[in-house]
């Protein structure tokens, strides 16, 4: 499959149907076809010919597809980055990937009015199509390198199993761009003449309007966290009647709590809800399984499906040997849609990348098991955090308090209940207080940290303390910090 | 009324200060608990949901506009017009 290729036919064989609608604004396949060859011309012609990435810097806007594509076209993989994040977060990026262009929609939409052809060239299944940086346990973003062999082959699959019709889907795109599961959505809308369908900041934020734009969208498939559609969920009339069309719904991101499947399926009876999983490191998602009634009595907590054709998900002990079946191991997953590794750093990428059997294979990190052929998720190795489906290094968010004046320790702790987490709470102990209340300094440091960390990597509430207990091992005691509270 | 006798504003206090996880909801009823970070999106509809449960009315996400609910106050006002206080 040529990704670039099926897109810009969409362009000359259907230029007035419509791709993206956001906000007030609206894309065709056409001047998505137009605009990306003309700003990938003159792309070309700005950087030299080395493949390095393109920062592109945006919210949801409809020019942030122009540039995607135009990107690509140029013969540079691009690095989605919301505009969301701290300047300093966003210069770290810059610097961490090499980038020497940043496109952002203001840029784009300032492009002259020009016909141009893109520049000629052939990608190799090996050349970088996008970089998706992530946190990183250390404080610092990392970059997952996705080829175009990676995407072809999950889109390849996700086409192949979810019967799309060509032209006549609404698509969902909830999720920002700088975040791997809106992948999902925006090449599964662009490769079969779709609209993709975005919700924006904004809009999630005013729930009185969020609900009306859902209503008008005519949405049929529904691309989202779990975490999304249980917002939505807390709206009675979100069901059938609202969103009449919707045929099927597609999770990622985290895992999908078996009430809001239930919930979905007494509201949305004609529709299908579908679990998937899958590190950025894997390309989006690797396994899926369809969710019915039966399903969600027989499993407390549900699979997260059957391993997708071409790749495996092995569960490994320590040693690296498949332990037996039904016990508990890593996850590690072999295939073409595993990433090369991260960019820029081959510290980073050999612990956690290498061959299988000849095949790139990726240690996830994340517990699992298999029962009656189904995988199923199981929590963490390390200190990463699903919150509201934003994937966090807790060392990050610990890296850049310690950072900050005035602190001189910090430990994070995520709360919820049942391994779902809903916020966030820091403990520091401060070399220097500064004076006021409890409340007053705390929204200084969040205020600090701000520049630094995205909204959603913010601790709502801080605690301070004279020390830290410990472990006998020496390491913050986490469980007696939280008791002590 | 509820049968313990707390009023409306303090049922509605005692939510808030659980789910924004602080006390200072109670000391200051003009914070702007989005701009300190105290509600998010998904805070605010938790928020209603518990408040639907304890009052036994719906509070509907669709009806209430984020400037609504920016504060304790408005939040206290707004369940007292519909609780009937």
């Amino acid at each position: 499959m040529n990704i670039l290729e099926r897109i810009d036919s969409l362009g000359r064989r259907v230029p007035e149907k419509v791709a993206h609608v956001s906000g007030p604004s609206t894309l065709t396949y056409g001047t998505l076809l137009y605009r990306s060859n003309a700003l990938a011309a003159q792309i070309a012609g700005m950087l030299p010919d080395d493949g390095s990435p393109v920062v592109v810097l945006g919210h949801k806007e409809c020019e942030m597809l122009v540039a995607f594509l135009s990107v690509i076209k140029s013969g540079h993989p691009y690095a989605p980055v919301d505009a969301f994040l701290p300047p300093q977060r966003v210069a770290r990026i810059r610097d961490t990937s090499g980038s020497q262009l940043t496109l952002t929609p203001e840029y784009v939409s300032r492009l002259p009015d020009i016909q141009a052809a893109p520049p000629r060239r052939q990608a190799k299944p090996s050349d970088p199509y996008y970089i998706m940086f992530t946190s990183g346990s250390t404080g610092d973003p990392k970059g997952v390198v996705i080829t175009f062999g990676c995407l072809e082959d999950f889109l390849v699959w996700m086409l192949a199993e979810q019967r799309m019709a060509e032209g006549q889907e609404v698509f969902l795109n909830q999720a920002p761009f700088s975040f791997d599961l809106s992948i999902m959505d925006l090449y599964l809308s662009l490769l079969t003449g779709g609209t993709l369908f975005s919700v924006t900041s904004q809009d999630i934020a005013n729930p009185r309007q969020l609900y009306q734009k859902l209503a008008a969208a005519q949405l049929t498939i529904w691309v989202s966290t779990p975490s999304f559609a249980r917002l939505c969920l807390a709206e009675r009339r979100f069901n059938a009647e609202m969103l009449p069309r919707l045929r099927l719904f597609l999770f990622c991101g985290e895992t999908l709590p078996p009430e809001v499947a239930a919930v979905l399926l007494d509201r949305f009876p004609a529709a299908e809800v579908w679990n998937t999983y899958g590190p950025t490191e894997a390309t989006v998602a690797m396994t899926s399984v369809r969710i019915d009634r039966q399903m969600i009595e027989h499993y407390p907590s549900l699979p997260i499906g059957f391993p997708k054709p071409r790749t495996l998900a092995l569960v490994m002990d320590e040693a690296g040997w498949p332990v037996a079946p039904g016990e508990r191991g890593e996850i590690v997953i072999a295939g073409p849609n595993v990433s090369p590794g991260y960019l820029g750093r081959p510290d980073l990428t050999a612990r956690s990348f290498f061959k299988l059997d000849g095949q790139q294979a990726y240690r996830t990190g994340d517990w699992g098991r298999y029962r009656d052929g189904l995988l199923f998720f199981e929590g963490r190795k390390d200190s990463q955090i699903k919150l509201h489906g934003y994937r966090i290094e807790i060392g990050d968010i610990e890296a850049n308090l310690r950072a900050l004046p005035g602190v001189r320790d910090a430990t994070v702790v995520p709360e919820g209940k049942d391994g779902s987490y809903d916020s966030l709470t820091a403990y520091l102990i401060m070399a220097d207080r500064p004076s006021g209340s409890d409340f007053e300094v705390s929204c200084t440091i969040r205020e600090q940290l701000a520049e630094r960390l995205p909204a959603y990597m913010l601790p709502r509430k801080f605690c301070f303390r004279q020390s830290f207990p410990m472990t006998t091992n020496g390491k913050v005691d986490r469980r007696s910090l939280v008791d002590s509270t | 009324m509820g049968a313990t006798g707390t009023s409306t504003a303090d049922r509605t206090l005692n939510i808030l200060a659980g789910i924004a996880r602080t006390e200072e909801v109670r000391r200051n009823l003009d914070l702007d608990l989005f701009k300190f970070h105290l509600l998010d999106s998904l805070g605010m509809v938790q928020l209603m949901v518990a408040l639907s449960e304890e009052f036994g009315i719906e509070v509907s996400p669709s009806e209430i506009g984020r400037e609504d609910w920016a504060t304790p106050r408005k939040i206290i006002a707004y369940m007292e017009s519909r609780a009937g206080v």
